[in-house]
């Protein structure tokens, strides 16, 4: 049991914290930045570098987590300010454009092989017949503890709640004084912070490898729509209902259900369960599981 | 050289069909489908396994067709209430799930390693395929569905799902009905992809789960939007196009003796760069949707 829950912790907290940024500044450019994933593989590889370099792990990680916030406020300036003009779907199909440029550069740098990081191998901790890794557990502190930091950013402080007003109306926001493009710039950069975040505690957990980004793309997307785009919190909670069933799914005995036992789902459909998930909770909320806006036709 | 030529010219054909058929979707409907290339898998699949249990090459087609057309509906049916954002994304995870049954079944696809050893629809006196006729009864596929296209586009039925792109609440009062439309468009769109499919397992005479990853629907969206968004020749151009970036790579790769992984990032990084140009450049494309007047 204590493994199940360790299992889904971890899980949840690599989706989360990038499912998380992804959601919120969605509430604020309207529209599905498809490149955002590849932030987290971008991050990843950044810490990867840094580290190389010769910095200790937690230096290279703020390195790489301040770099990719800068790619991505960067990016969102030069490039889907832009495109935002031509509507959000052009928008939507520019960050499939940059997500595709971003794994090229990453691709000719690095090459297609996976790398791990050399923060030295820690004993693991054992508690009962729960194996668990220190690395592990810093991974879900991260995720746990960013998320709740986001939580009190947003409901506690001055700039969370222009930030909040900036979303839900821009034009009166502006109208009271709110800088929008400093709101965004600095939300964009958050996200692009966290999802740095994210990519590099899944490498630490896993490996790093290019392919990193594109392998989060439909996880992390399930959480954020489940959540309701745009409502960071519900894809918090959309994290983790997704990391819940993919581990659930296959650590059921559906034996039951024939009348034998040990008929498990395939490991091979893990991935399965959450695009599952998602199909069918569109199809009873269309908004999201945690949607509170009011919509008229 | 001239084979070289000839494989481009018939690769761009049969992505010159999935490139229209996007477009009807995309282009004239509005709708953002994201897992299109599901229905082109499916086409592969379905003459794949058709023929490798010794049916004829045009009953697989037909079979394909029906198969992709079922999934168009499910899939139309699945965004008759969904914003288009979440709609895109909802089509990426049905054709993700596509591609994980397709990647585990074994007895049905051969699982990661695929079906190969799928017939050659004309064989020449030496048993091997006969490319010129193959890459012949493509365009001709392709001439069909431009004219399709085009008569669909320009008629009733054109006006209704651009109206519907542009202002469905308009559209709704002066009578269409939406969720037909969307089935519709969806619908056929998937019939002419997974002729395409077909067309695919055939010339390469290997069906794998790889056809049906997400990076494919990509591609094609790359050769609507480079092509032109809503104008069907610019979709044919955009194919052409893209397919030759594609195929001039491998040869830079052996002329400047330049590793896989290197040439992999310059085909990515290519094609990516050309999108966003166009995007930035000219959002309509090479070929933009023509606008007709009023009058």
């Amino acid at each position: 049991m204590l493994q199940f829950i360790v299992d889904v912790l971890i899980r949840t907290s690599d989706i989360m914290l990038v499912a998380v940024g992804l959601s919120v500044v969605y509430s604020l450019v309207k529209f599905p930045n498809i490149a955002h994933v590849q932030y987290a593989m971008l991050g990843a590889f950044g810490t990867l570098a840094l580290n190389r370099t010769g910095l200790p792990f937690s230096l290279a990680l703020i390195g790489a987590c301040i770099a990719t916030g800068v790619v991505a406020v960067l990016l969102n300036v030069l490039v889907f300010k832009r495109l935002l003009r031509s509507g959000s779907s052009i928008a939507m199909i520019g960050s499939l454009a940059i997500s595709m440029i971003l794994i090229a550069v990453v691709l000719g740098i690095a090459g297609s092989r996976p790398f791990r990081y050399s923060s030295g191998l820690s004993s693991p901790i054992t508690l009962g017949s729960t194996i668990i890794s220190v690395d592990q557990i810093t991974s879900i502190a991260c995720g746990f503890g960013c998320v709740a930091l986001l939580a009190v950013l947003l409901f506690k402080t001055g700039v969370g709640r222009s930030m909040r007003a900036m979303s839900s109306n821009p034009a009166l926001a502006a109208a009271t004084g709110v800088d929008g493009a400093r709101v965004v710039n600095g939300i964009t950069f958050l996200s692009g912070a966290l999802a740095a975040l994210g990519g590099t505690m899944l490498g630490l957990t896993e490996s790093v490898h290019v392919g990193l980004g594109t392998n989060l793309l439909l996880p992390v997307f399930a959480a954020a729509i489940l959540g309701g785009l745009g409502n960071p919190l519900g894809a918090a909670a959309g994290a983790l209902l997704i990391s819940v069933s993919e581990t659930l799914v296959t650590n059921l005995d559906f034996g039951w259900l024939f009348g034998t036992t040990d008929v498990y789902v395939p490991v091979t459909y893990i991935s399965a369960a959450s695009f599952v998930i998602l199909l069918v909770a569109l199809l009873f909320r269309p908004y999201g599981i945690f949607d509170r806006e009011v919509r008229r036709v | 050289m001239y084979s070289f030529l000839l494989h481009v010219a018939t690769l761009s054909c049969i992505y010159a069909l999935f490139g229209l058929a996007l477009n009807l979707q995309a282009g004239f409907a509005g709708l953002l489908n994201f897992g299109f290339v599901a229905f082109a898998g499916v086409g592969a699949y379905a003459s794949a396994i058709t023929s490798s249990h010794g049916y004829p090459a045009p009953i697989g087609i037909l079979f394909g067709v029906v198969a992709a057309m079922v999934v168009g509906f499910f899939m139309a049916r699945l965004g008759r209430n969904l914003a288009s954002d979440y709609w895109a994304i909802a089509t990426l995870a049905v054709a993700e799930l596509i591609r994980t049954v397709a990647l585990n079944e074994n007895w049905l696809t051969g699982g990661a390693q695929g079906i190969s050893g799928v017939p050659a629809l004309f064989r020449s006196a030496s048993g091997v395929q006969n490319d010129p006729a193959f890459f012949l009864l493509a365009l001709a596929m392709v001439a069909i569905a431009l004219f399709a296209c085009v008569r669909l586009s320009r008629g009733r039925f054109g006006r209704a799902i651009r109206l519907m792109r542009e202002e469905p609440a308009l559209a709704t009062s002066l009578g269409y009905q939406l969720v037909p439309l969307k089935v519709k468009a969806t619908v056929t769109s998937a019939a002419i992809a997974s002729v395409g499919g077909s067309l695919l397992a055939h010339y390469m005479s290997f069906v794998g789960p790889d056809y049906m990853l997400a990076s494919e629907t990509f591609v094609i969206w790359t050769m609507v939007m480079i092509g032109g968004l809503g104008n069907n020749f610019g979709v044919v151009l955009g194919a052409l196009l893209v397919e030759a970036i594609y195929s001039a790579v491998p040869f830079a790769k052996d002329y400047l003796n330049i590793s896989s992984d290197i040439a992999g990032a310059v085909r990515l990084g290519t094609i990516g760069v050309v999108l966003l140009g166009c995007l930035l450049v000219r959002p309509g494309g090479l070929l933009p949707e023509k606008i007709r007047s009023a009058t």
